[in-house]
């Protein structure tokens, strides 16, 4: 997947799974769009389904740090990256 | 410190209609909620009853995904009641947040709707699904789901009490909500309970040959609380909520007191786990005139528990005779939505604060001919119109646990 093809997909499941109003790739995930933890365990659950295998745990703990959806985005860009090597 | 507990708010989603008006229209007009049992591709097509009462109406909810996201269908419903308690009630937001309201709400086992998704992608072998079963599923589902979800969708700090125990759910998230108070460790409560629409509870009560299977192709006949032709109960779904408030502080900021809880009693048969118990049930109601101080000659009109089993309605009977004899009016609001489980001992109550605040007593649905075991009782045969100042209102349930709560019209407490 493209980094194109990704933001597509990942402003889809934003706005219509977890009704983003108007997203940016800069926002803040919690200041802007009240992204809380229980966002997060759905949220990477939904990763899994789109890229079609299961996180680790270590790579689950990873998507801690995640804050704006640039940085979703390089999350899975490096999850793919690393299964694909 | 002994305060004085008051009923300011009440709201119930139900078979027969969602708020005041619907609710005593149709108690008026002898409507019943109960139809055909729909199909849950699961366990419909093995259960003999086919029967339950049912919430069909479409609902407004307008909560915002934020909350929704940790909601089963369970705590939808207790949500809705909820909200609609605290905007009737006008309390303020400084109040709702100080930590001085808490929640006394409960279900019987939280929401099975989820709970079923879960075994389905278990015993299907989902495998690409097995993620998606996590800490959302289980705040969706689990037993204090409704109690949490009502304090995180309101900013409530207080207490929680998120009481479980089948039928008496919500009867004794209101005792226990009523002892915070009355005891003060809380100023306020919202108390109540909700049950969704689910097979595996109807299931249950027919294998145990409890539901009641020989009216269904006519559900509006059946549940027959007292009735000689009475063949076990109907289950049913919905919610109720009330506000309990200490009564000085309810009187100084001008609350519409709707009733006084006057008296509330709780134990347990302490043995057989199913089936009634006249010396718990008939030790209950003593309980409950004792903390209220007053005697069986001054309560107006009782409330039974009456599910249209064979036995437990026999049983109650007898209680009720040994208590009170003939004097109160006895009426069975089971008859008119079947047995909405953990939530019946809310939704009964919110039946009696409108019958008291309207000053009629509905009677017992589909009670043609009275059990001769049954017949020593003073029942609601017909719609009596007259004030109601003291109400008895008795749940009892699966476990051997028995409660009675009073109720005093908040005209008699004000006057």
């Amino acid at each position: 997947m493209t980094r194109d093809e990704l933001q597509e997909k990942i402003f889809a499941v934003l706005t219509e799974d977890f009704e983003f109003d108007k997203p940016g790739l800069d926002d803040n995930l919690r200041d802007d769009h009240g992204f809380d933890s229980i966002d997060a365990i759905e949220l990477l659950g939904k990763i899994e389904l789109m890229l079609g295998f299961s996180l680790s745990r270590e790579e689950k703990e990873k998507a801690m740090g995640i804050r704006t959806i640039n940085d979703i985005l390089d999350y899975i860009e490096r999850i793919q990256s690393a299964h694909q090597s | 410190m002994k305060r004085r507990v008051v009923v300011t708010a009440c709201s119930a989603i139900t078979p027969i209609g969602y708020g005041k008006n619907d609710i005593i229209a149709a108690l008026k007009l002898g409507k019943s909620g109960v139809k055909p049992l729909r199909d849950d591709g699961l366990l419909t097509g093995h259960i003999h009853s086919r029967v339950f009462g049912t919430v069909d109406y479409p609902i407004e909810y307008g909560f915002k995904r934020q909350y929704t996201k940790t909601m089963g269908p369970v705590a939808f419903y207790a949500c809705r009641v909820a909200k609609d308690v605290l905007e009737q009630s006008g309390l303020d937001q400084e109040f709702i947040t100080s930590g001085r309201l808490g929640v006394a709400f409960g279900s019987t086992h939280g929401s099975p709707t989820v709970q079923r998704n879960i075994y389905k992608t278990f015993f299907n072998n989902l495998e690409e699904e097995f993620s998606s079963i996590g800490a959302v599923d289980y705040l969706r589902s689990m037993v204090h789901t409704t109690a949490v979800n009502i304090t995180r969708m309101f900013g409530i700090t207080g207490r929680v009490i998120a009481s479980s125990t089948a039928c008496t759910t919500s009867s004794q998230a209101i005792g226990f909500g009523y002892e915070m108070v009355k005891y003060g460790m809380q100023d306020a409560m919202i108390c109540g309970g909700a049950d969704e629409y689910d097979t595996t509870t109807v299931a249950v009560f027919d294998n145990l040959l409890a539901c009641s299977v020989d009216f269904n192709d006519r559900p509006e006949c059946t549940p027959r609380p007292f009735d000689t032709k009475r063949d076990g109960l109907v289950v049913g779904e919905g919610g109720g909520a009330v506000l309990l408030e200490e009564y000085e502080s309810a009187k100084r900021r001008g609350a519409n007191i709707l009733a006084e809880v006057i008296g509330f009693g709780c134990n347990n048969n302490g043995g057989d786990l199913i089936l009634p118990n006249l010396d718990g049930i008939t030790a209950t109601l003593r309980l409950a005139l004792k903390d209220a101080g007053i005697t069986p000659e001054q309560v107006d009109v009782i409330s039974a528990h009456a599910t249209a089993t064979k036995m437990g309605d026999v049983i109650e009977a007898q209680a009720i005779d040994a208590v009170y004899g003939d004097g109160p009016l006895v009426t069975g609001l089971k008859s008119y939505m079947g047995h909405t489980m953990g939530t019946c001992g809310v939704i009964e109550l919110t039946l009696m604060l409108y019958m008291m605040e309207q000053g009629f007593v509905a009677p017992t649905l589909n009670l043609e001919t009275v059990d001769p075991r049954c017949a020593m009782l003073n029942h609601a045969r017909e719609i009596r119109v007259g004030d109601i100042n003291i109400a008895a209102m008795q749940n009892f349930a699966f476990g051997g646990v028995n409660t009675c709560l009073l109720l005093q019209n908040g005209r008699q407490t004000t006057a």
